[in-house]
């Protein structure tokens, strides 16, 4: 065996060990789906579609789905446009700003989920009273606690494509502060804002804990219909592994196609990565 | 009337004081080399004049107008950077055409400027590459037609070509002077090589601690160094401290010259390689040869010898016709014609 060889070897094992785990639990998610009764068996005594049917055919369902994309695409919109704009502010023209959008990335993980929703109606009942128990304060509620993802992402992806030397490069050449936004900094960043985007859709769309908080059941998105499937009274586990197989499928045909659509680098999202980037 | 003047420019950086009141000027169509050490404020200059930041004190001027406090974007200017900052996002031909393009120069006019600029540093065939799929050296004429496109009244090069080897340095030094005559853009050079400043510029200012110690003409700035700063850097001399003993400083029976007027009790002297003697026949000051580097048509010797009661290293610069016949570990005599010896007083 030549040496090349063996760490090729190695690497596919790795890989289809990582593979198997990652697919295991969807795979067992679909079986439960399908299956018509499952309990004792390694697999299910039959298999039927007629949970796949009830739930894509109950409005209820439909309708927290459709309200969640709806939410969490709106999320990812908002953050895009505040978070690139600023963090092109943040590394380019005034990298003292910085260290307050590095505190300010940290603290959606630091506190409690509690304390944020707490502290959002607060700040709401304070400054705005009409937006208490409306969809758009769960908008904004969201767009402020997943911003970090984005930040991480598109702040990694500014150091990788060297954007204070672009961006210099082009005004020497003439441009102006939109033009070198449009033209040279975002098309060097695609790959920052779509990875990043992704986890903000992702974990909007999971979101439990504010939306129970900030507007409860008036609301009903998809993790707070699992939440009541979930509840001996509803008892309606097949058609949880209908919507959560459906969820997961959405999410990896959307980031699939996003990654290989815009020929996304990888980019390093956590906030230590940086820690080893080079600087001029 | 000068093209780009400099009125006593400073600018800290908290407290590195990065430019010490300079001041400049520079006629138009003429090229400027700016030599010096790393970290002396070469890139600092430069980027004051583009407008990359703002001096803390001092006036600049471009054709005769106060730029000081105007943006990047308005100034006459075009810069090549030392990583080149090519956009990876467009291949070479829309990276030269970009500067018009922010201009809303008509699409058939960008089109013939940008096909004579790729035919000026024959990159046609590359044209619709991206940065990464070309060399170093193509992707530095690239930066540099791209400075060029909008026709600049000032083109600023910063170690435009330090990332690139030897060879292909010196082809593009000599292509960078072809193009500068051609179309005669008043042109800042920085560089820390001294010889690529002589062999490319009209006149060479000599950087150090964010001052500018000497500006002359290439031969002048050779032959004659203003300051010790200068000597050491600008033909790698040899720089002894010397003491001055009734009115006179020797190193033995190799040279004597006089000090100029008010020197001290101590002087440096400064002399080049090639200007030392090497005499075989027992005269001159001995030294002993440690290390014989063949460069070519010349030999260097590495020559140990005493001065003013310590050791210390000589270089001298010999034919290696010559050189050939020394032996390493045997004594020479050495001689410098005082006309060649530079004398300045020790500072402070
Ligand atoms: N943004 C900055 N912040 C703090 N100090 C700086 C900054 N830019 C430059 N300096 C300091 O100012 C001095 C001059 O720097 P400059 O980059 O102009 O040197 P240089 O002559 O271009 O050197 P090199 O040949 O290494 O490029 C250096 O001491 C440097 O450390
Ligand atoms: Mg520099």
């Amino acid at each position: 065996m030549s040496a090349a060889r063996l760490p090729r070897i190695l690497s596919s094992v790795m890989f289809g060990a990582l593979a198997l785990y990652l697919i295991l639990p969807m795979l067992a998610v679909l079986i439960y789906s399908l299956a018509r009764r499952w309990t004792a068996t390694i697999l299910p005594d039959g298999y039927t579609v007629q949970y796949w049917i009830s739930a894509l055919q109950d409005p209820r369902l439909f309708g927290a789905f459709v309200r969640s994309v709806v939410l969490a695409g709106a999320t990812v919109a908002i953050d895009v446009l505040v978070v690139v704009p600023a963090t092109y502010w943040a590394y380019v023209r005034n990298r003292r700003i910085r260290i307050i959008a590095e505190m300010a990335a940290v603290v959606p993980f630091a506190l409690p989920w509690v304390a944020i929703a707490f502290g959002i109606l607060l700040l709401s009942g304070r400054f705005a009273p009409a937006l208490l128990g409306t969809p758009l304060l769960l908008m904004l509620a969201y767009a402020a606690v997943h911003f970090p993802f984005l930040y991480w992402a598109v702040d990694g992806a500014m150091a990788a494509a060297d954007v204070v030397a672009l961006s210099e490069a082009a005004e020497t050449c003439g441009a102006t502060p939109l033009q070198i936004i449009r033209r040279v900094v975002v098309p060097n960043i695609t790959g920052g804002v779509v990875s990043g985007g992704i986890l903000v859709f992702a974990s909007s769309f999971g979101e439990f804990a504010l939306v129970q908080m900030l507007v409860g059941g008036s609301f009903e998105t998809v993790p707070l219909w699992s939440a009541d499937a979930l509840r001996a009274t509803l008892g309606k586990f097949p058609e949880l592994a209908v919507i959560t197989f459906t969820t997961f499928m959405v999410l990896f045909v959307l980031s699939a196609i996003l990654v290989f659509g815009t020929g996304a680098q990888t980019i390093r999202l956590l906030p230590g990565a940086r820690a080893v980037e080079q600087r001029r | 009337m000068s093209e780009i003047v400099l009125r006593d420019v400073t600018k800290y950086f908290g407290s590195v004081h990065a430019l010490d009141g300079i001041s400049l000027e520079v006629a138009p169509g003429e090229l400027v080399a700016l030599l010096g050490p790393s970290g002396c404020g070469k890139t600092t200059l430069l980027r004051s004049v583009a407008g990359l930041l703002q001096p803390d004190s001092g006036q600049i001027l471009i054709g005769g107008k106060d730029v000081t406090g105007m943006p990047t974007r308005e100034r006459p200017i075009g810069m090549v950077s030392q990583s080149y900052a090519l956009f990876p996002n467009m291949t070479l031909r829309n990276n030269i055409a970009f500067p018009l393009v922010v201009r809303n120069v008509p699409a058939s006019e960008i089109t013939r400027r940008v096909s004579e600029l790729l035919d000026l540093v024959q990159l046609d065939a590359q044209a619709d590459r991206y940065p990464k799929q070309v060399s170093a050296g193509q992707q530095q004429r690239t930066a540099l037609v791209r400075a060029l496109a909008p026709q600049p009244d000032v083109l600023l090069l910063d170690e435009p070509l330090s990332a690139l080897d030897a060879l292909v340095r010196h082809q593009l030094r000599d292509e960078i002077r072809r193009i500068q005559q051609a179309v005669r853009t008043t042109t800042i050079f920085v560089t820390h090589d001294q010889s690529e400043a002589m062999a490319i510029a009209d006149r060479v200012a000599v950087m150090h601690r964010g001052r500018i110690e000497q500006i002359a003409r290439p031969p002048e700035l050779y032959d004659r160094p203003g300051t010790p700063f200068s000597a050491a850097f600008v033909g790698s001399r040899n720089a002894l401290e010397l003491p001055v003993r009734d009115g006179q400083v020797s190193l033995g029976s190799a040279f004597a010259v006089r000090p100029p007027a008010g020197s001290g009790i101590r002087v440096v002297i400064f002399f080049r390689p090639e200007d030392v003697e090497i005499i075989t026949d027992g005269r001159g000051h001995p030294a002993t040869l440690e290390v014989k580097i063949f460069l070519g048509a010349t030999t260097r010797l590495h020559l140990v010898t005493d001065v003013d009661g310590k050791q210390a290293r000589i270089y001298a610069d010999v034919p290696s016709r010559q050189a050939a016949s020394l032996e390493p570990g045997s004594t020479l005599g050495i001689r410098v014609d005082p006309a060649n010896v530079r004398v300045f007083s020790v500072e402070g």
